[in-house]
């Protein structure tokens, strides 16, 4: 409704309006402007108008594909930096409960192997198990910040060292294979392509949309980031509702770890979900999500991903040194800040 | 210091906060500043203090006149102000806090040593038993209180300003602090004492000035008066204000305290409000009535004594979901910070509170929402361009009516309403108070907390007055005018 009366003033000062005041229009333009300097990089290095498309359908899939596992991380984190919070052990996380999948499904040596258990059936319950497993840990996050009282970055801050080093210290003689059949759930090709990962993280983008627009628990989410003192004010369960939002982040890092090992067929206990929260939260700010909690959304997240996916590709294909891609990302992330704080005002 | 304020005039906009005021204060005497809450106390000290300009009038100190563009002046003239919220750094020893805003160096490092001696002999020039060394955050608030005045003294300020230094203070602390400001009398300084308490200035004060909406309405020796006529100069006679003519039938007894205690802000509260009954609460500043129905609300973190019942059955209220499931609203003080979801809609915000009982299956049943919303915007008369804009769009009537909405949506047996007309304009206050009673002629018990005491005489059934954490009276009827409400709330009967 509000476009339509905007657009009577014209063209500029709708956009001017929108771009000041609706974070979710800001941010898509910014991902359009991306994707229109990747067209031309990407027209450049095929030569012809006619190389453009095949190419930039690779390079889609390809950042849908790899951003997957992060991407469905970032919508967790998300709902808990729209609370006011912050969950850095969502690498490590992903990490501690990738090697649980791994010795739950494992074809010589896995625990579901060992009461019997093949097939189907057994990657089905694997994957029940895990994304219980993932609630709880979620849940032990929410636990220390709602009830321990401990600042959010504290409590994932100690977690993440935590899961990490249990992580590796149980996986030290462990070489773990992943069965063909698990492999199965990411790797099936549709139209010769993998693009199992990338239908899942947006089925998983537009559930959590529905979530956060549609239930009682996203507005509660919103109510306690906006001023949290109002929210218990109002008779709202501040610890129970940030419990829970700790927890859907970690069955977020539950499913991530499942499309991760279907996927990548192993694991670098060291090494695997490393940066992944830093990934995760720059996501969410570059999609218009404040720190400081209260305002954000899930699609924003999503396109945050983009953004800086479409980013990587970009410096990736006119041959910016690796080290270099990072320093890009800092500036991507700290000008989306700045744009933040123009809101503000 | 001999101190003459002559004709003072402030105005902010085409508000009048101060006209004509005349203001003087000898050195060796302490001079209580009195009235009600805004009536200009604060904005004259502050033109003392250099904080806000004058728009007119002279100040003079020992008959020269000065003239203060910064608080920076007024201290090198020799004029300590003591804020209410004190001006300390907890994480510092004291005589690192007695010195700050410059520090004694030597060489490159700071004198520590003739921090800690300076800070001794002014201690004990002013018997003042208490080690430089300490951190301020071990110290008590009256001993906060008596490092601040020293800290003023060090600067050579011969002319204290202390803004209600008591109201957090207990008893012994009290005590303290005015055993201080005898021993600064008697070495001539004098003291400007702002305080709601009657009976302290009666104590401690040898002059009063007493202002009432910006005009200096009366002056004299403490010595010739007493809290009767000096309450009745801070409400002053010609105040004439509309009073409560319903007549409601008061049902059954829904909520009941009894003997409740908490730590430090109320002590032994015993009290019970009646279905279709408006009650009023009210007292000055420190009085404890806030935390008291906050802790009521399960609000509170801290532990308390005693029991509440409701419709006659103990109830524990551990937190505040478990106050709206026993049908207990509340309606918080300071609206921006307590109240207002400003990140969310109109709706949502008038919504947050039922929010979980209108979900259908998974979602939230939005058509319900709004027709719920909605008939609460025709019920309080809420004025909104779309529902659907920020609540901050709205002005401060209408998100406070906003506010309202999201508890009576619940439907609530017991509502308590605390300072319901802050930051609300004269007609949007008027309009709460119909709502109140219109509420109340519905069968909700209802629960006023205010300091104004016109607000009480106007809205209220019957009052209780606290003072200090304590019930000192109930009035009803006849005696519920605001003489006696202030006369009780300035601790009148007590001590």
């Amino acid at each position: 409704m509000e476009k339509s009366k905007k657009e009577n003033k014209g063209f500029i000062s709708w956009f001017k309006d929108n771009w000041e005041h609706n974070s979710l229009f800001s941010t898509l333009f910014a991902l359009l402007v991306m994707v229109l300097i990747q067209c031309v990089v990407m027209w450049n290095n095929a030569g012809s108008f006619a190389g453009l498309f095949p190419k930039m359908r690779m390079a889609w899939l390809n950042i849908l594909r790899n951003n997957a596992y992060a991407g469905i991380i970032a919508l967790g984190m998300c709902f808990v930096i729209i609370s006011g919070g912050i969950d850095l052990s969502v690498g490590s996380m992903l990490c501690c409960l990738g090697a649980i999948l791994l010795y739950l499904i494992e074809p010589n040596f896995g625990l579901l192997l060992k009461i019997g258990l093949t097939g189907p059936l057994a990657y089905a319950l694997s994957i029940i198990v895990l994304v219980c497993i993932g609630y709880v840990f979620g849940h032990l996050n929410g636990s220390l910040v709602a009830y321990g009282k401990l600042p959010p970055f504290i409590a994932t801050l100690g977690t993440m060292k935590i899961f990490r080093s249990v992580t590796q210290q149980l996986t030290k003689k462990f070489n773990p294979t992943v069965p063909a059949g698990f492999k199965a759930i990411t790797s099936t090709k549709i139209n010769g392509q993998v693009i199992l990962p990338i239908i899942y993280w947006i089925t998983i983008v537009i559930l959590m949309h529905i979530i956060f627009k549609k239930t009682a628990f996203g507005r509660q989410t919103i109510a306690i980031g906006s001023n949290e003192r109002a929210a218990k004010l109002s008779g709202i369960n501040v610890n129970m509702t940030k419990r829970n939002i700790y927890s859907l982040c970690g069955v977020m890092c539950a499913i991530a770890a499942i499309i991760y090992i279907a996927r990548i067929g192993s694991m670098d206990f060291a090494n695997a979900g490393n940066g992944y929260e830093m990934d995760a939260i720059m996501a969410v700010v570059v999609g218009g999500t404040a720190m400081s909690g209260g305002r954000g959304s899930v699609i924003g997240a999503f396109l945050g991903m983009l953004i800086t996916g479409v980013m990587n590709n970009i410096l990736n294909s006119v041959g910016v040194p690796t080290f270099l891609c990072e320093a890009v990302k800092g500036v991507i992330i700290i000008f989306a800040v700045l744009l933040q704080k123009k809101d503000n005002a | 210091m001999n101190l003459f304020m002559h004709k003072i005039n402030k105005s902010f906009g085409a508000n009048n906060v101060l006209t004509d005021v005349d203001f003087k204060l000898n050195s060796g005497e302490i001079c209580a500043l009195l009235g009600e809450n805004g009536a200009g106390k604060s904005t004259l000290m502050n033109i003392l203090g250099g904080v806000l300009p004058a728009d007119s009038g002279t100040i003079e100190i020992d008959g020269k006149e000065v003239n203060f563009e910064s608080p920076v002046d007024s201290l090198d003239a020799g004029i300590g102000f003591i804020h209410q919220e004190l001006n300390l750094v907890n994480d510092l020893t004291i005589y690192e806090n007695m010195f700050i805003t410059h520090l004694p160096k030597k060489g490159l490092f700071l004198d520590t040593a003739e921090m800690i001696q300076k800070t001794e002999a002014l201690f004990q020039r002013m018997d003042v038993d208490m080690d430089p060394r300490m951190m301020v955050r071990d110290l008590d608030a009256s001993y906060k209180q008596i490092v601040e005045i020293c800290r003023a003294l060090l600067q050579d300020a011969s002319l204290i300003i202390m803004d209600e230094p008591t109201t957090s203070l207990t008893e012994p602390e009290i005590r303290r602090v005015f055993a201080m400001m005898r021993t600064l009398k008697d070495r001539g300084v004098g003291i400007i004492f702002i305080s709601h308490k009657l009976n302290e200035v009666m104590e401690i004060c040898d002059r009063y000035t007493v202002l009432r909406d910006g005009n200096m309405v009366a002056e004299g020796l403490v010595s010739e008066t007493n809290t009767h006529k000096l309450a009745a100069h801070m409400v002053g006679h010609e105040v004439t204000t509309e009073i409560n003519t319903r007549s409601g039938q008061h049902g059954k007894e829904v909520l009941r305290l009894e003997n409740l205690s908490d730590e430090r802000h109320f002590r032994n509260i015993s009290m019970a409000v009646h279905a279709g009954e408006v009650l009023g609460v009210t007292g000055l500043l420190g009085d404890g009535r806030s935390e008291l129905f906050q802790t009521v609300f399960g609000a509170m973190n801290t532990k308390h004594e005693g029991k509440i019942f409701l419709d006659g059955a103990e109830i524990h209220v551990r937190n505040t979901h478990q106050a709206l499931d026993h049908g207990i609203a509340y309606l918080p003080r300071n609206r921006k910070e307590n109240a207002i979801l400003k990140d969310m809609t109109i709706l949502d915000n008038g919504s947050i509170v039922y929010l979980p009982k209108i979900v259908r299956g998974l979602f939230i049943d939005q058509k319900r929402q709004e027709a719920l919303f909605q008939k609460e915007v025709d019920e309080l008369r809420i004025k909104m361009s779309d529902k659907f804009n920020l609540i901050t769009s709205l002005s401060g009537g209408n998100q406070q009516k906003v506010v309202l909405a999201k508890w009576l949506m619940s439907d609530p047996k017991v509502l308590i309403l605390d300072n319901p007309t802050q930051g609300v304009d004269v007609g949007a206050k008027e309009e709460i108070y119909q709502i109140i009673h219109r509420l109340a002629d519905t069968g909700v018990a209802i629960i006023v907390l205010s300091s104004e005491a016109q607000e009480i005489v106007r809205v209220c059934d019957r009052s209780w007055v606290m003072f200090h954490g304590e019930q000192v009276g109930l009035v009803e009827g006849d005696d519920m005018n605001e003489h006696n409400i202030m006369y009780l709330a300035t601790g009148g009967n007590a001590a």
